[in-house]
């Protein structure tokens, strides 16, 4: 099959998987196992006559329910899984950002895990020399850049991931949900790197759980359903077509991370900034960091001060640290900054989310990450030494049961 | 081999300093440790049969027979067993990206090469010393180190693929290198072992069934006797490299297509 560059084409794909709970076959099971055939569970058809043609420079974004084949049809795209029957191929070439940390070698460096996912994407070293400085400038990593990865968050790793994949300058580019990791500035700095790369001419493939990236994204849906398209055409469409399926119709919660301009206050800015007084979103143990946050109210606003809540949550959701401030308001605005003198959190990835005055609902949310140190586990950074003691100093002896 | 892989040399590269660096991570003595365990089996068969049992006292420097074919059978044995999971242990990458599968298994293979070589350019000088074999026959060295590695890296690509989709190589594997070892000519001539002489076609067999011995023959005649090896011994090595890798690139090639669903 002969395909221009960016060129993608599915033609009658079609692609079952066994379900067992133990995958490694044994040579006893094959033995074994031919002569009690029905045991097995039979297959599932992920892909069931999958065809769909794909020019150089479009963007597709594959929605569909958990288990409808979106996964397995990038897979047959990236030439990972073969197919049961039908054709597919992708033209020039494709950088795969399925599942982040996939060639990441702990023990190595970002740096070295950069030259190593270039490798396997079949570039040469001169290749990844000449994109290595915009790879580390777009990841924003700066020094953690030259140190192990077994020290970073996730949310570090798709930072790391994410920046390697859209700087290979492929043809075609499948990117499989990891967007919805990581911070609201980095998702929106990867949409727009994203819209770079279909200005030069890459195709994209996106599957996302996440239908305001596909919309801001795609030109073009396909929705599948149990392993077939069930829908093919205009984004717009297309996601009206999918929440139908889904039956999610009605109203979406209103999005946090949007600002809400009309409310008589809202945060207009907000920033992390590390010790030096610049923008960041990773951070040390133990440094100092500021959030900067900028308030403003609608004119009719009677009150001079406006009341602000601050609130940490750790990656499960849990609220970390709970603060309120209020601030006066100088001609209907506010610029004030919250000091932490030492942040006392270990490795992870946290959510700061900024709430206002009568608001119910947080206005604000930006995410950071910190760093993994060794030494200590968990969230609150409580590290400190171990003292032998003198018999004088000892606890009481506990009462023996 | 073909193009494609050519395109990722740089990837092969990659893996080989990755594989080498986790390998010598946190040892103190690092490749010395590779030289350590041959001289303490070296140790061990010279003691026992160069002084305890004597069934070979007609070998001059039995240490250095014993030494040259020891570090090849352990380059051989090492590069199959290293082989054999690391399809499994890399199922990350299998899973995710699509790139020439033949790299792991072949970048596996070459850091016990790198390992081997660093023994050989330790031994090859005092083997020289005590053997006296500087001549002619030590340019066939690299040819035959070459072949050794074609042979070994075709049988490595084997086990791996085979031990992806059976879970049950890499055991089977284990259970086997050990009575290999036994029947290989490490620490033997074939051609005067006390059971040999009025039993021919067991010398022959010991000699030409047993894939491995004509290798560590062609290396011991080079290095231990200053000899070039006989040109059936010369025919054998290098068919045997031709087939073992051509033969391990076609069943690697016909199994691969399922290994991203397989790990």
């Amino acid at each position: 099959m002969k395909l221009e560059p960016g060129e993608i084409v599915l033609e009658h794909a079609s692609r079952a998987f066994s379900v067992r709970a133990d995958q490694g076959r044994t040579l006893k099971g094959l033995l074994i196992g031919r002569r009690r055939g029905g045991v097995e569970p039979p297959p599932v058809q992920a892909l069931r006559d999958v065809s769909m043609r794909v020019g150089a420079g479009e963007t597709v974004g594959i929605v569909g329910r958990n288990g409808a084949g979106k996964s397995s049809t990038l897979g047959v795209l990236a030439g990972i899984v073969p197919l049961d029957s039908g054709r597919s191929g992708c033209g020039g070439r494709v950088v795969t950002l399925l599942e982040l940390g996939a060639g990441f070698g702990r023990d190595f460096s970002g740096r070295e895990n950069i030259y190593l996912n270039g490798a396997l994407h079949g570039f040469t070293q001169s290749e990844i020399e000449q994109r290595i400085d915009r790879i580390i400038d777009f990841s924003e990593l700066g020094h953690f850049i030259d140190v192990p990865v077994r020290t970073y968050s996730s949310g570090m790793f798709v930072r790391l991931g994410f920046s390697i994949a859209a700087y290979l300058d492929a043809d075609v580019l499948l990117i499989d949900e990891v967007l919805a990791v990581g911070d609201e500035g980095f998702q929106r700095k990867c949409l727009r790197r994203i819209s770079e790369r279909i200005a030069a001419g890459a195709t994209i493939v996106l599957v996302s759980h996440d239908p305001g990236a596909i919309e801001r994204v795609c030109d073009r849906v396909v929705v599948l359903e149990a392993g077939a398209v069930v829908y093919d055409g205009s984004t717009a469409e297309g996601l009206l077509f999918y929440h139908r399926l889904i039956g999610t119709l009605d109203a979406s919660p209103q999005d946090a991370r949007r600002p809400d301009t009309t409310a008589p206050l809202h945060v207009s800015g907000l920033e992390l900034r590390d010790s030096g007084d610049r923008r960041s979103q990773i951070f040390h143990s133990g440094q100092s960091a500021r959030i900067v946050l900028s308030l403003q109210a609608q004119p009719g606003f009677s009150q001079a001060t406006a009341a602000v809540a601050l609130e940490l949550r750790d990656e499960h959701g849990s609220t970390v640290f709970r603060t309120r401030g209020e601030p006066e308001l100088r001609d209907g605005r506010a610029d004030v900054a919250y000091e932490i003198e030492r942040l006392a959190l270990l490795g992870g990835d946290y959510d700061l989310a900024v709430a206002v005055a009568d608001q119910q609902q947080f206005a604000r949310v930006t995410s950071f990450s910190v760093a993994h140190e060794p030494g200590a586990e968990g969230i609150a950074d409580l590290r400190g030494s171990w003292k032998e003691l003198a018999a004088s100093d000892r606890a009481p002896t506990l009462p023996t049961p | 081999m073909n193009l494609g892989l050519l395109r990722y040399r740089y990837l092969f590269e990659q893996m080989v300093r990755r594989e080498l660096r986790q390998k010598y991570k946190g040892s103190a003595l690092g490749v010395l440790w590779y030289l350590v365990n041959p001289l303490i089996l070296t140790g061990a068969y010279t003691l026992m049969f160069g002084l305890v049992l004597k069934p070979f006292r007609n070998i001059q420097d039995y240490s250095m027979f014993v030494l040259i074919g020891i570090i090849v059978w352990t380059f051989f044995s090492q590069s199959l067993t290293s082989a054999a999971p690391s399809l499994l242990d890399q199922s990350a990458l299998v899973r995710r990206v699509r790139f020439p599968r033949e790299t792991i298994p072949a970048a596996v293979v070459t850091v016990q090469l790198a390992t081997f070589l660093a023994l050989i350019g330790l031994v090859t000088p005092v083997a020289i010393g005590v053997r006296g074999t500087l001549r002619p026959a030590l340019l066939l060295l690299p040819l035959m180190l070459v072949a050794l590695y074609l042979f070994a890296l075709g049988l490595g690509l084997v086990v791996s693929v085979l031990h992806a989709h059976f879970r049950d190589v890499a055991p089977i594997l284990g259970a086997v290198l050990l009575p290999w070892f036994f029947v290989t000519p490490i620490f033997f001539r074939t051609s005067q072992a006390p059971g040999v002489s009025h039993r021919h076609w067991l010398g022959s067999l010991l000699t030409w069934a047993n894939p491995v011995a004509p290798f560590i023959d062609a290396v011991r005649s080079i290095l231990y006797a200053g000899r070039v090896p006989g040109a059936a011994t010369l025919i054998y090595v290098l068919t045997a490299a031709l087939i073992s890798v051509v033969g391990g690139l076609w069943l690697f090639r016909r199994l691969e297509r399922e290994l991203a669903v397989l790990l």
